[in-house]
């Protein structure tokens, strides 16, 4: 992204810091939890100086499990505070599938409305690189078929500060996914306060030929993609969803009733996903618009490979992203 | 294993046929030659026959379904074939539209929904069948008026898709901002002679007629054909045009005394008759006339078969054809006279054959029997000539230095450049002229 001269430019991670603070300056009831995010400034420094400004009692280090403290912060905000619960990665968020999912996303409703629970669960998802299996999950297909959360999937800094404090001003619980490979990534972002709102998409970039839609780290492959395609004359419309949960599913519709093609990046698994789910929306919506079914791109049929090499070609990389718009557009 | 059988190739310009009858249904033994079904190409309507004997195992095309050449339209299983085919025959239903082109089986449109670009890499077998067009190309061509069958799909499985439809409207676009161009200028009109006054239901200028409803009408095949080649003709040709008048007097004199002498046997010679022959005869001394242009070489041909168009009958969908008189230079003017008046009827009442409109090297076209003076006619390829031809009117004249009252015929050769220049063209007038003027020479 270029950035003007004099403008302010800051890691993702610093913005995620800034949006926290910022939030628990603006509201005492904001307090941030989870594993090593006090004294060790956070696994991946996103909370670096934060135990300093706000002290012990609101930036709280727990024991490794995320069941307990998941289960204590949802607690805590059904009687009013709006907790930050950090996992050092998602993938660890599987052992708090109670409370996130039967707990957190169902409060309002078997409770009658009696209690809410405005609380942001966040971290890193998706392949951090070299981690295995079971610690590379890309939960968004998962949660993201539960009524009553909102999953917000930030694709730069500027987008991770703007999302994040819309996440912690909600009064619902929000999902907010991470990527480890995006945190030290650089992007404009202002001093002044600014927050982007839930089911916007955003249009990253303009083309006529295909719409190409993902969310967070996989946008960056697509817009590599887009402009290899570009190259051969085909050009790609990139649309970053920003949140997957409300999913702004208008403003792909109006980019497909443009482009007549349609490819959707999702790095979780192509079964049952996020991937399939706005295709479906796609199909349904842009029947007598679209010169092709709908393409996707997802994280190979398997678990995720540890090898360099192999996890490389298993995630949703530009090769096969370039692949599915040739194929969606007839230029196979 | 079946015997395929598939869309033929009837005619030199056919790409497409539908099968108005079939003859036979599923479970029936056909034998060689036994009439299988009745085919309408861009021309004509043709009978296939069967070339080889068996049962008929499937009947993939149902009537009406234009399809492309080389479409698989049926199969038949050999007598000898015992592997079950005829019990799976049996539990066909009758209905023959029960085989039509559903695209694949539900197991394979859900693995394709689901399949990841690696897998999707392995294509489903294609379906035989009818036309494929995505849903944004079927929209497209419902916008743009474009009759599907005369589009030619590049997806897979010849699926029609949408830069097919575009490119289609892209190439035919000349025809269409001229007809935008007519609905702009008749608004124009409109409004310019009622100023001020919105055109409403009001006070129409005109009462509405059935003929004013805007609607869009599929082109029939034989407009689909006449729209592509006079388009192609008019594009690729450089087409000019040389004019000459001509003394009818003596041509219409004999004329007159042949029928009233031959009345008795049948013979009623028309003018177009003499101008066949006389078009005809010019080619011994003008041989580029009756040749086509060849992309690297000119091709004279041998025979003389001289073209006439036919109008047909607006109940018959209109159109033209043209009517092949063959080796018209080696026929008397009764032979040429009976041959034209027999494809004349034909044409009209039931259709040519294509042996009876293929294979022209010249074309007439005569619109002197509807009033018209002059006009000029676009070539019919791959012939390099056509001679439009205007009535025969009395006119002042000026006869041996006297002005007098002659009747005089004018007619405009369309000429292409690549094969006959101008003053190739103006012998040619003259040797016709020479022939038409002193008609004697006709007669033997």
């Amino acid at each position: 992204m270029s950035v003007a001269t004099g403008e302010r430019v800051i890691e993702f991670r610093d913005a995620l810091r800034e949006a926290m603070s910022e939030e628990m300056r603006n509201d005492t009831r904001v307090f941030l939890l989870g594993e090593e995010v006090a004294q060790y400034d956070g696994a991946y420094k996103v909370s670096k100086g934060m135990l300093d400004e706000f002290g012990e009692r609101r930036v709280i280090d727990t024991p490794i499990s995320e069941s307990g403290f998941s289960g204590m912060a949802i607690g805590a905000a059904m009687r009013g505070l709006r907790p930050i619960v950090e996992f050092m990665s998602w993938s660890f968020s599987l052992v708090a599938a109670d409370p996130i999912l039967n707990n957190a996303a169902k409060m309002l409703y078997m409770s009658g409305g009696q209690f809410g629970c405005p609380i942001v669960f966040r971290g890193n998802d998706g392949a951090g690189g070299q981690l295995a299996s079971t610690h590379s999950w890309s939960v968004e297909s998962l949660y993201a078929n539960v009524p009553g959360i909102k999953m917000a999937i930030p694709y730069d800094a500027y987008d991770a500060k703007g999302l994040l404090k819309t996440a912690i001003q909600d009064d619902n619980p929000v999902f907010f996914l991470e990527s480890e490979r995006l945190l030290s990534t650089t992007a404009h972002v202002p001093e002044e306060a600014y927050t982007i709102p839930f089911g916007k998409a955003l249009t990253r970039r303009v083309g006529t030929d295909c719409t190409i839609i993902s969310f967070g780290r996989p946008l960056h492959f697509c817009l590599e993609a887009a402009e290899e395609l570009a190259k051969e004359g085909i050009d790609c419309e990139v649309i970053d969803g920003r949140t997957i949960r409300p999913l702004d599913i208008d403003s792909m519709v109006t980019s497909v009733k443009k482009t007549s093609a349609c490819v959707v990046v999702d790095q979780s698994w192509s079964f049952a996903s996020v991937g399939s789910e706005i295709a479906s929306q796609i199909h349904a919506f842009c029947f007598d618009d679209l010169d092709n079914h709908v393409y996707r791109v997802h994280s190979d049929d398997v678990p995720t490979p540890y090898a360099y090499n192999l996890e490389q070609a298993y995630l949703p990389n530009s090769r096969k992203i370039c692949e599915a718009v040739r194929q969606a557009t007839y230029n196979a | 294993m079946p015997i395929e059988i598939t869309m033929p190739r009837l005619s030199d310009t056919m790409e497409v046929g539908t099968i108005l009858q079939w003859h036979v249904k599923i479970g029936d033994e056909v034998s060689a030659g036994d009439l299988l079904a009745d085919i309408e190409t861009d021309k004509a309507t043709m009978e296939l026959q069967s070339f080889d004997d068996g049962k008929v195992k499937e009947l993939i095309v149902p009537e009406g379904n234009p399809v492309n050449v080389g479409t698989i339209i049926a199969t038949l299983i050999e007598e000898d074939d015992v592997d079950g085919g005829s019990s799976e025959s049996q539990e066909v239903a009758p209905e023959v539209s029960a085989s039509v082109e559903e695209p694949s089986t539900a197991d394979n449109s859900a693995v394709e929904q689901i399949a990841q670009v690696e897998s999707s890499t392995t294509t489903h077998s294609p379906t035989s069948g009818g036309t494929r067009v995505s849903p944004v190309a079927r929209r497209l061509a419902e916008e743009y008026g474009v009759n599907l069958t005369a589009v030619q799909g590049s997806g897979p499985s010849g699926r029609i898709i949408k830069r097919d439809i575009l490119q289609f409207v892209a190439t035919t676009s000349e025809t269409t901002a001229a007809a935008e161009t007519t609905k702009v200028s008749t608004t124009e009109v409109i409004q310019g002679t009622v100023p001020a006054t919105p055109v409403t239901a009001v006070q129409p200028l005109a009462p509405t007629s059935p003929w004013q409803q805007e609607r869009t009408v599929p082109l029939s095949n034989m407009r689909q054909i006449i729209a592509k080649r006079l388009v192609e003709s008019k594009q690729t040709i450089p087409h000019y045009q040389v004019t000459m008048d001509f003394d009818m007097d003596p041509l219409i004199e004999m004329r007159k005394t042949l029928n009233q002498q031959l009345a008795t046997a049948g013979v009623k010679l028309s003018v177009n008759d003499f101008l066949v022959r006389c078009c005809a005869l010019a080619m011994a001394t003008n041989p580029a006339f009756n040749a086509s242009f060849g992309g690297d070489c000119i091709q004279y041909h041998g025979p003389v078969n001289v073209g006439i168009a036919i109008a047909l009958p607006e109940e018959r969908g209109g159109g033209l054809v043209v009517a092949t008189i063959r080796n018209a230079d080696q026929k008397s003017l009764r032979t040429i006279s009976q041959e034209s008046a027999y494809l004349s009827k034909k044409a009209r009442e039931t259709g040519l054959s294509i042996e009876e409109m293929g294979d022209t090297t010249f074309t007439i076209s005569n619109l002197g029997m509807f009033g018209v003076d002059n006009f000029t006619a676009i070539i019919n390829p791959p012939n390099s000539a056509i001679l439009a031809v205007g009535a025969a009117i009395e006119k002042p004249v000026v006869r041996n230095g006297e002005l007098a009252v002659g009747r005089e015929m004018s007619a405009t050769l369309s000429l292409d450049h690549r094969v006959i220049d101008g003053a190739m063209a103006a012998m040619y007038l003259k040797t016709l002229k020479e022939l038409i003027e002193n008609p004697a020479s006709l007669l033997v």
